[in-house]
This record gives C-alpha cells, structure tokens and sequence, in this order.
C-alpha cells in the first residue's frame, strides 16, 4: 500500500500525453533489442508468478472444501448414517478422498477400534491438510524466487537500455552544431538528459513491473473466476470498474489542484530567493516588514492551494479502501445467498461451495491492490513515453557539422587565412554574414569591432567550424575548413571565449585542457608564460586546488589567466580571442594585457577587440556592421578616414588612455 | 499538552545542540485544533478497520451455520436428531438458524457497507487533517525563517550561501513537514494497529497467536535491517547520479570550449565512465531489491500456511469455526502491515531530524547587529558624520580592514572614497547605517552613537546606492517606492524624472506599471541603476551613500546618471566611491584610502600634489568625463 506521500509525489508531477505513440514505442523496442532475453525472461517469469499468486487461494479453498467443512454437517451426518456418503457431489479435487471419504473408510475399517475412530478421522485430515499446507509453501517459496528474478532481470533490463540512452545523448550532445545551442537553449538539451531519462527511469523499473504484472494478474485472475463460476464472478468483480474510475477521477482533480500549488510554491521561492539575494537592500531601505508581510501572503496562497490538493489526494486511498470492503461484501452476500438457497447466481453457472467463496474473498483482495496501482502508475508510464518522446527528438536531430566522407586532416598549418565572399544565417533567409571578404597572412593580428550583432562572433565561430557557411569559403593555408577532419582543424587552432569556462576540476587539469598529453613542467610553463603562475601559487593547494563549479573561488581575471594559459599550452599557429567586456581592478587587466601580447606574437590572430591597445596593434583592423566590412585599414589610416571607425573611436574607445579601465565600452543601453 | 510543548521549547532554546525534531513538532500546538481531528479521526478509523474481520468472520458463520442447518434437516427424520445432538443443537435452533440465515448474511453486508464507509470517512479526514497541519507547520516555519533572514545581519549573509539558505527554507521545510504530515500519524496508527490487533487475537485465539508470534520479530528484524541497507546504497545512487550530471551540465555549458579543444572523446569517456559507474549502482540496488522485497512478502505469507495448519486443526477437532479462521488471516495482515511501515517511518525521522537541526540554526542564529534594548529614536538629522577612530574586521579573528579612521564629514558635503580594490572604501560606508558593527571606536551622526539608536530610525533617514542593483518582483513603481511604499505616483514620477529614468520608464508599455524582477521585464544595467537611484531620492535622505565604483553603461546614459547623482548629492551629506574625475574634482573631501588606513584627505588640487597614490589613482582609475560634459 503507497503511503499518502507516495500519491502526492506521483501526482505532483505534470503528466504530459505523449504525441506519436507507436514510433515512441518502436525505438523504445530498439534499445530494449539487445536486451531481448531478459525482456522475455521477465515475461515467462511474470507468468510463472503469477500462476503460483492464482493456485495458492485455491489450495486454500481446497482445504475448505475437502476437510473443513465436512468436519460439521457432512461428518455428522455421515457418522450417523454408517458412513454412507449421501452428499450428492463433492467440491473437493485437490485431495484424493475428502473428509466424508476418509469418514466413510474409517468407518468401514474393522481393524481400528471404534473408540479410536473419530481421532483416526481427524489425524487423516490433519494429515491431509498438513500435505496441502505444504504444496502451499512450496509455492509460495517459487513464487517468491520467480518475483524477485524477474524484478532483477527486468530492472537490469530498464537499466542497462537506460545507460545506453544517456551515452547516446551525451554523443548526441557534444556532436551537435553550435547554430544548434544558438536556437535551443543548453537548459532545454540538459533537461532532456537529466530530468527525462530519470521520469524514464522510474517507470521503467518497478512501475512497468507492477503494471505489467498487474494486467497480468488481474485477467488471470479474472479468467480463474469466470471459469469457476460465471455468476458469481460477475457480482465479485462489479467493484473493480468503480475502483478504475475513482482512481482516475481523484488522481485528475489532485493534478488539476496540484498544477495550481506548483505555482504557489513558485511565488514562495521568488519571494524567498529575491528577498535573499536581495538581503542587503532590504535591509537599507527598512523593507523588513513590508516583505515579511507580503511573504507571509504568498506563504499563505501556498499552504491554501495545497491544502485544497490534499482534500482530493487524501480521499484516494480511504475510497479504493471503502469500495474494497464493499467487494469483499459483495463476495460473502452473493456466495453465501447461492450456498445457502443452493440456486446458481444470475442464473449461470453453477451453485457455489464454501471453498468457492474463501477462495474468491482471497482472489478479490489479491486484485484491487493492481487496479489502483495501474491506475495511478499507469500516468508514470506516460509521462515515460512523452520523456522518451523528448529524448528521441533529440536523438534525431541532424548533426549539420560533421567530416566529409573524403576529409582529409589538415597539414600543420602556417597561418594563411582566407575568408572568400562567405555567407552564413542561423535562420534561412536571415544572413547574419553577406558577402565577408578578407585575407589574413601568417603571423598577422586581424581585430574586429562593432557594435552588438553586427556578426563579430560568428566570423570567428566559421574558423573553428562551430558552423558552416552558406556560401563563399573559408580556407587556412589554401584548405576549405569543410574539406578537412574537424579533429585536425581545431587542433591547430587556440580560442580563447569572453566568458572564462572552467570546470569543476583541478588548475592544472583546467589548464591542461588544452593539450591532454601536457606535463606538469609545460603546464606549469605556460601559467607562467600568461603571468599566472604567481596567483596559482598562492591558491591553497596551487595547481592541485579544485575549482568550484565554472571556477568559483577565482575572480574574473583569474579566470580569464587560466583560460589564457589554457590556450597557451596548445601553442597554436591560429589563435582566436574574444576579449572580456566585464571589468577587472587595473592591476589585473594589465597582467591579461600583457599576456595576450605574448600569446598574440606569431600567430596568426583574431581578435574580437574592447581594448584600445589590442586596435592599436593590430595589422588589420574591420569594422563590422549589419553583417558587412563596413571599413578596414589600421587605427591609424582608419581615423583619417573620420568614417564609422572614427565615430566609434569617439564614443567608445578614446576614454580608455593608455592604461585603459575595461568598462564597458561595447555593450549598450 | 500544550504547556509541556511550550516548556519542552524553551528548554530547547536554551540549549540548541539539543533535538531539533521534538522541538518541530512542538509547532503542533499552533494547529491543536486539526492537529486534533486528525488524531481523532485516527482513533475511529482503526477501530472500524479492525471490526471488519470481525464482521467477515460473522457472515461465513452464518454460511456455514446456514449449510450445516441445511444439510442436517435435509437428512431422513430419523437421522436428523442424532446429528443435531452430535453438533450440539436441537432441530428447533438449526431450524430457526436455517430460516434466518440468509437475513442474517444480508444485515452483516450492510453492516460491512456502513463500516466501510464509516472507515473511508474517517481515513479521509484523518489524511486531510493531517496535511492541514502540517501544512500549517510548514507555514509558520517558512514565515519564522524568512523574518529571521530578513533581520539576519550582513556578515551573516557573507558566511552563508543565498543557495544553502534556499534549501533550508524549502526542502527542510518540506521533509520536516513531511514527517509532521505522515510519519508521526504513520507511527501512531501503525502502533495502535499492532497493539490492539496483538490483543485482539490473543484474545481470540491465543494458541493460534502463539503460533505466529515467532515470525513477528523475524519480520521487525528483516524490515530494520532492509531500511539500514537500503539508505546507504540510496544515498550513493544519488551521489553517484550527481557526479554524472556535473559532466553533462559542464560539458554543455562549456560546450564550446569542449569543441574548440577538441575534448569531445575525452568529454564522452568520463561521461561513460560516470553512467556505468551510476549503473553498477543501481544493480546493486536492484539486487537488494529484489531479494528483499519477495523475502518480506514471503514471511507474510508463511504466516497465512501456518495459520492454515494449525488453524485447520482447531478447526477439525471442533475448537475453531471457518469464520473465526477467515478473521484470523485477515488480522494477520493487519500485524505485518505496522512492521512494514516501520522502515518507511523510521527513515522519514532520520531525514526530518537532519532537517529541523538545520532550521533551528537559522532560526537561532544571532544576529551581530541588534537593537540595543534601550535604543533610542534618531531624531531628524542634520548629517555630521564622524568617524572617530575606528577599527573594523569582519571577524573577531580575523585581520583589520580598517584602522584609525578618524575623520568629520560635515553638513552638506560631498566625501569621496578612493583607493584600489581592497583598500577598505566599501567598508566605510557599510559603516554608516550600520550594516556592519566597528570593532572599536564609534562612528557617529549630530553627536549619536548609532549604535545607540534604532536601526529603523537610522536606516530610514539615509539613502543608498548600492554597487550592484537588485530589483524585486513588481512594477517599477513598487520599486521606486521600495523605501517608502506609501509615496504617490507624483513622487515617485518625481523622483525618477531626478533621476533621468523617466524617459526610458515611459518608453514601456505599461510605462511605470512594467512589472521587474525574477518574473518581468529585465533592464539594462543603466536602467537599473538609474531606478536605484530614483529610489534613493524618493526617501529624501539628509544622508546619502552612492557606491558607484562599476558602471556598465553607455556615453549618453552615463551622462545622464552623472546628472541624476548630481542632483542627488546636492544638499545632503554624500559618501560617495567614486569613479568619474568630474565626481571627485567636485567633492569637499577626498578620502584616499590605502590597505584600510586614511592614507590622505584633502582636495583634488592639494592631493595631486602631495599625494602619489592619489595621482596615480586619478590617472589609471578614473574615467575622464570632462568632455561628455561638454557634449551634454
């Protein structure tokens, strides 16, 4: 039985229909193929099971029928008429003589005295019970064995189907193109894998069990009553459809009520989380009341809405329960009506025994555990279905940037970089890049300024191939980047991204990121090479202090250092930078100054520039905007020109001096 | 009840190492009244629960009796007598039992109905009120917790995580409530069903109870040992899971360093690594699973066989009747059912426990800075503010940031802070309103100690700007009038046209009824900082603290907060950390600080000339904003 809590948890989780059943289910068949013996294990064994779950009852019926309840009115009366059996038909086929048997021949036998006759009646049933008691426990022992085997074989089943799943996800995943992750959101993808494999995961282990098994169970169950007697198996099963039907009545109206909670409890975490985060202020404008105040309302619309979800969530059991008295009514009343009046139910079948009806009173208990539980974990299993939906989705999409069938790898680059006359979109009819032309010689710093969308980031992102162009090329040393091996292409080219991502490792395996095969030594080198070294030192385990989550624990300029020294270790001949907008003290910024001019010198370079000096270095400098080279030349030749970049250099960069603070200058209001 | 609770509380108080989950449900006496109905309800919903073998037993002996009756009066006359003598009846009952017993069969049915209902009844009301309750434990923690935040002092926040604060007011909150809701009516119905059921069938049957009596704590046995071996391996499956999620939500939020460096292979073995790693477990568990799960249901059931046995005996040699064996398997199921939940209730506990210790902790914390109990009102003041001495460190160990600072700020001035990162200039205007406590000397305002005053009277009377705005869920006006909710819409219209915003404000559809924050519109940088602005000035404040040493805005934008602070500052005592040349040209006194001493105070033409850290500051820090000036 599921506590109060277990409906709540199943119910507090919005069910959603799945939209293309069968497909869903033929690649779910897909992955469960490998595993197709444990599956139909499971299956034998379910049957098994659920065979000994049908025969116990009988058995138990039997014991009634062949040696109880003779013992009152059948051994009476036979006793009295000298062992003659004048009971028309006997209900018992388990054991080879009945009690009215046994008397019968007891009472037949001259060698036993009569005195002892009675306790040699008894001692036969008791005996006959005894075996029957045993046949009993033998099965009850099998079907213990079989249960437990086949809920092992079907959860390794589950999981091993649900392992293969979330590898390929994750191959999915890194194999996807960036113009993927620019129109659909990381949250979206992790989602997927997370949280969708795991509604998977909980169906696929006890609740396919319970509800494969209950179907099973409960047609079994029924078919064992309808054969044993047509009438009477219709009055003891009328329960079992009300029962379906208030199941799902108080699980729909508890997901109705609970979609409402789900929101309350929202408001309460935004009010809690704001309020926290927010602390401060709070604080200085003498808010406390006020928000205690407007807390304690939304705090109150919460325990309200929940208290509504639970008049219905709590209604649940104690109804299954009621009605489950109620069959169990229904059985004794009908059974006893035929036993007593000795007439067939609903005029079909034949007249009950009592054995029957202990029987059927175990039968009915057995099955409206499974009714309520399909019921209730059949949503479970949708939910399922719709979560493999997502995932397959996922799975099918197409990788748009993969090798060419005839990709050749790319020679070790010299650092000649052309773009011809390259188109790009991310939605088709919306260039984000017309018609780029330029070329970059080896060695050569190329920086790009613009303001926001102008097409800055995905210039640099056609390199790489983070995505491709829709026409035109790019080539690096006269080589289409789409005719060579990915791995061989990136390899020889060092990025470093505005936003500084570490991981949730080590510095030095952070650092080491970009080239595996690095010693401590060149590791080591590298940090100092981009001036990171010192601040490493001082980190409580050095190179060996973890890093929290996306290299909490570092400021922004660390972070920036370590991703320097990242790049550094590669030792690229093509280098891409985009450089950080967001501020670090003076000292700092000088430090990452000075280490990009390291990394820069011999390298074929580009730049996306928010730096005065970065512009002023470079040997060619463009300025884009709208997806066009609006104008190029060098800081010098383009101020001349008092054109766009002239304008640009007045509002955005002259401020900086020489010894610039890195505000902002880029982004705008 | 309630007295004790009360007692046991404050006992508790005292000393809080002490049990957190006693001292949770203690909460209960602020729901006495569905607290008890639902115990209530409990109480009658068992006992109808256990009268329902009973009433089963009834109706299979009146089959039984009814057959019996049946069978014997349908024997030759002659016979009849005998056999009735033999049961020990005389015709004139068997005859009275023959023709009653179907009435009898149908009165105990609808007994049974009424009993089910009755049960379903009181069931429902017991869940019900259970989770009433609990939910109303839940409330008035939440509104406990959150009041204590909202007064928690700043050092207190510097030490803990907004995240692990969230988790407790949210998941503590919810499993200590979960236990409240289930786990202690669970225990108390499962307690009751066991004792009266064990009395029950002694009462009945005692050799038949002794019987199964053995398996009973083989069954308590199996079942504790089932939680203890369940809960590590569940804890593992969860820290198994997490690690394999961190490399998915890296990979993906790196997802482009992870191409730029080639790291896909790499990326997808340690992912592999971590899913086979998570599978292992769950086998493990699985295993457990399902050795257990079938050995309990075994027990059970060896229960039913031997009560067959030996029941089947009884039953033979005349001492026991088929329906009395019926009620004695269906009692039995009663008994094992408490056992099972044990685990169930025992683990609900343990996690409850873990909970409530960390609410009380936060319930219990201490605030640094308080009230004194004879804290007077700040009247209006004028804004003389004077360091004087003043030593300060965040913690009672650790190093000073502060040192000897000592300094006037009179009436109307405009105090600017400079000084590099660390140099102290944050900590001196958290001074002011108090947000931080000085470890010695004193910091006062027109000759008060302010720690001699209210915290509201003082807060109140100073406007601040802080170095990162955070806006709350509302319209702006709400927020513009977060210091002042009772401002009208002038005022605040007011105050934002002071503080250049209203132009953008009005540039919205809902103009100054946009809703902000987690759930609205999200504002630029400058756009927040301009309604911070607006905010400050609606308080009117004689004293005004502007921490302005970040700005992310745009020329025109910038030009237009240098006006918006300008007006702010004119007239009131302003602290300002400053960033512009123009702020800090302007500013009565210059207060260059240097690893948290007054390193020199002065003007901008003394300073440049005695002073190189201050030189250097102004050429490597400051933004140049004559020009835009001029533009303007």
């Amino acid at each position: 039985m599921m506590g109060m809590d277990g409906n709540r948890r199943l119910f507090e989780n919005e069910v959603v229909k799945p939209q293309d059943l069968s497909k869903t289910m033929g690649q779910f068949a897909h992955y469960f193929r490998p595993y197709w013996w444990l599956v139909l294990l499971t299956f034998v064994l379910i049957m098994v099971s659920t065979w000994t779950q049908i025969y116990a009852p009988k058995i138990v019926g039997q014991a009634v029928d062949c040696y109880l309840f003779d013992s009152q009115a059948y051994g009476a009366a036979a006793s009295l008429m000298g062992g003659e059996d004048t009971v028309a038909q006997s209900n018992c086929w388990f054991a080879e003589e009945d009690g009215a048997a046994i008397q019968a021949r007891v009472q037949a036998d001259d060698s036993i005295a009569e005195a002892d006759k009675a306790s040699a009646v008894n001692n036969a049933k008791i005996a006959g019970i005894g075996t029957m008691v045993i046949t009993l426990l033998g099965l009850y022992f099998l079907g213990a064995v079989l249960q437990g085997v086949s809920f092992f074989s079907m959860a390794y089943a589950g999981q091993s189907v649900l392992k293969d799943i979330r590898k390929d996800l994750f191959d999915q995943m890194k194999r996807l193109s960036l113009s993927y992750y620019s129109k659909n959101e990381a949250g979206d993808v992790m989602s997927r894998i997370t949280n969708d494999t795991e509604t998977i995961q909980q169906a696929f282990g006890f609740a396919l069990l319970s509800v494969f098994s209950g179907i099973v169970l409960i047609i079994w169950v029924a078919y064992e009553m309808i054969s044993a007697n047509w009438g009477y198996a219709l009055l003891s099963l009328s329960v079992a459809p009300i029962m379906l039907v208030a199941t799902l009545y108080f699980s729909s109206q508890a997901r109705k009520a609970f979609r409402v909670s789900r929101q309350e409890i929202g408001n309460v975490n935004a009010d809690l989380q704001e309020s926290l985060s927010g602390a401060r202020e709070v604080q200085a404008f003498n808010r406390e009341d006020e928000n205690i105040m407007q807390f304690s309302e939304s705090n109150a619309a919460n325990r309200d809405a929940n208290i509504r979800a639970a008049a219905f969530t709590s209604a649940l059991n104690p109804a299954l329960e009621a009605l489950g008295f109620v069959a169990i009514g229904i059985v004794v009343v009908a059974g006893g009506y035929s036993v007593l009046g000795g007439v067939p139910l609903l005029g079909i079948g034949s007249v009950v025994s009592l054995g029957v009806v202990i029987t059927f009173l175990a039968y009915v208990q057995q099955i409206n555990r499974p009714i309520s539980q399909i019921a209730v974990l059949w949503t479970n299993i949708q939910s399922a279905i719709a979560g493999g939906e997502r995932i397959f989705g996922l799975l099918d999409v197409d990788i748009d940037i993969q090798d060419k069938a005839d990709a050749i790898p790319l020679p070790t680059v010299q650092g000649e970089v052309s773009f011809e006359n390259v188109w790009a979109e991310y939605e088709a009819g919306k260039p984000v890049l017309k018609g780029i032309s330029f070329e970059a010689k080896q060695g050569q710093t190329v920086a790009i300024v613009g303001p926001t969308g102008a097409g800055k980031t995905s210039i640099i992102n056609l390199l790489p191939r983070f995505w491709d162009v829709t026409d035109g090329s790019v080539k690096i040393d006269g080589y289409d980047v789409r005719d060579v091996t990915l791995d061989s292409l990136r390899s020889q080219i060092g990025i470093v991204l505005q936003d500084s991502f570490l991981f949730s490792d080590t510095v030095m395996n952070n650092i080491r990121y970009g080239r595996l095969s690095a010693t401590d030594e060149e590791v080591i080198a590298a940090a100092k090479l981009v001036a990171a070294h010192d601040f490493i030192e001082r980190l409580p385990d050095g190179y060996e202090t973890i890093l929290g989550e996306r290299g909490s624990g570092l400021s922004q300029g660390q972070r920036q250092l370590i991703s320097i020294a990242r790049a550094a270790l590669l030792d690229p001949r093509i280098l891409i930078l985009d450089e950080a907008t967001s501020s670090v003290d003076t000292r700092t910024e000088r430090i990452i100054q000075a280490a990009f001019e390291k990394l820069l010198t011999g390298r074929t370079s580009f730049v996306i520039a928010h730096r005065l000096s970065t512009i002023r270095n470079a040997d060619l400098l463009m300025v884009l905007e709208n997806g066009e080279i609006v104008e190029r030349g060098t800081h010098d030749s383009l101020l001349e020109e008092k054109g766009v970049y002239y304008d640009l250099y007045m509002s955005q960069f002259r401020y900086q001096g020489d010894e610039e603070e890195a505000s902002e200058p880029v982004a705008g209001d | 009840m309630q007295a004790t609770m009360q007692r046991d509380k404050q006992i508790e108080q005292e000393q809080t190492k002490g049990n957190g989950l006693r001292r949770a449900i203690g909460y209960l006496g602020n729901q006495k009244r569905t607290a008890i109905y639902a115990y209530g309800a409990l109480i009658v919903a068992t006992l109808a629960q256990l009268a329902v073998p009973k009433l089963v037993q009834n109706m299979i002996d009146t089959i039984t009796n009814g057959f019996t009756a049946n069978t014997i009066l349908d024997l030759p006359q002659a016979f009849q007598l005998g056999a009735a003598t033999l049961l020990g009846q005389s015709i004139e009952e068997l005859t009275v039992t023959q023709a009653n017993s179907l009435n009898w069969l149908i009165n105990g049915a609808i007994i049974i109905v009424i009993f089910a209902v009755v049960r379903g009844l009181f069931s429902f009301a017991q869940a019900y009120f259970a989770e009433t309750t609990s939910q109303g434990v839940a409330y008035d923690f939440r509104n406990e917790l959150f009041s204590k935040l909202q007064r928690l002092s700043f050092s207190y926040y510097d030490q803990n995580q907004t995240g692990q604060l969230m988790i407790r007011a949210t998941d503590d909150v919810e499993k200590v409530r979960i236990f409240i809701a289930q786990g202690l009516i669970l225990a108390t119905q499962a307690f009751l069903l066991f004792i009266l059921t064990l009395v029950i069938l002694f009462w009945t049957n005692w050799q038949l109870t002794l019987v199964i009596l053995p398996i009973l704590p083989l069954a308590l046995l199996l079942f504790m040992g089932f939680g203890n071996l369940a809960r590590p391996l569940f804890g593992e499956i969860q820290r198994r899971l997490s690690r394999l999620n961190t490399v998915l939500q890296e990979a993906l939020a790196g997802i482009k360093v992870v191409k730029a460096f080639n790291r896909e292979q790499y990326e997808q073995q340690r992912f592999d690594e971590r899913v086979d790693h998570f599978f292992e477990q769950q086998v493990k568990v699985q295993k457990v699973f399902s050795i257990l799960f079938p050995t309990i249901f075994t027990l059970a059931q060896i229960g039913t066989a031997v009560i067959l046995y030996f029941g089947g005996r009884q039953i033979v040699t005349g001492t026991l009747t088929i329906g009395q064996y019926q009620e004695f398997t269906l009692y039995l199921v009663y008994i094992f059912f408490p056992l099972g939940q044990l685990g169930f209730i025992i683990s609900l506990m343990a996690q409850a426990q873990a909970s409530a210790k960390r609410i009380f902790e936060i319930v219990d914390a201490k605030s640094d800075v308080e009230n004194k109990p004879d804290a007077i009102e700040l009247p209006v003041i004028e804004g003389r503010v004077v360091f004087d001495n003043v030593r300060f460190s965040y913690f009672e160990s650790s190093d000073d940031v502060l040192t000897n600072i000592d300094f006037v700020a009179e009436p109307g001035e405009t105090i600017a802070l400079l000084g590099s990162t660390g140099s102290g200039k944050t900590t001196i205007i958290n001074l002011v309103p108090r947000f931080y406590d000085v470890r010695e000397g004193a910091v006062t305002i027109d000759g008060y100690d302010i720690r001699d005053v209210t915290l509201d009277s003082l807060r109140s009377q100073i406007g601040i700007v802080l170095q990162e705005t955070n806006l709350f869920s509302g319209t702006i006006r709400d927020n513009i009038a977060f210091g002042r909710p009772d401002a009208s819409i002038e005022e605040v219209e007011a105050a934002a046209k002071a503080a250049a915003a209203h132009d953008f404000i009005k540039g919205f559809p809902e103009g100054y009824d946009t809703p902000v924050g987690e759930r609205g519109t999200t504002l630029s940088g400058g756009q927040k900082q301009r309604i911070a602005i607006a905010r400050a000035l609606l308080l009117d404040p004689k004293l005004l603290i502007l921490d302005d040493s970040t700005s992310s805005v745009d020329l025109v934008t910038e030009y237009k907060i240098q006006k918006a602070l300008d007006n702010l500052m004119e007239g009131r005592t302003s602290f300002v950390i400053a960033q512009r040349i123009s702020t800090v040209v302007n500013a009565d006194k210059i207060i260059v600080l240097d690893k948290g001493k007054i390193h020199a105070v002065g003007k901008h033409q003394e300073l440049m000339e005695t002073s190189h850290i201050y030189a250097d500051i102004y050429n490597s820090q400051l933004v140049d904003d004559a020009e835009i000036d001029m533009e303007g």
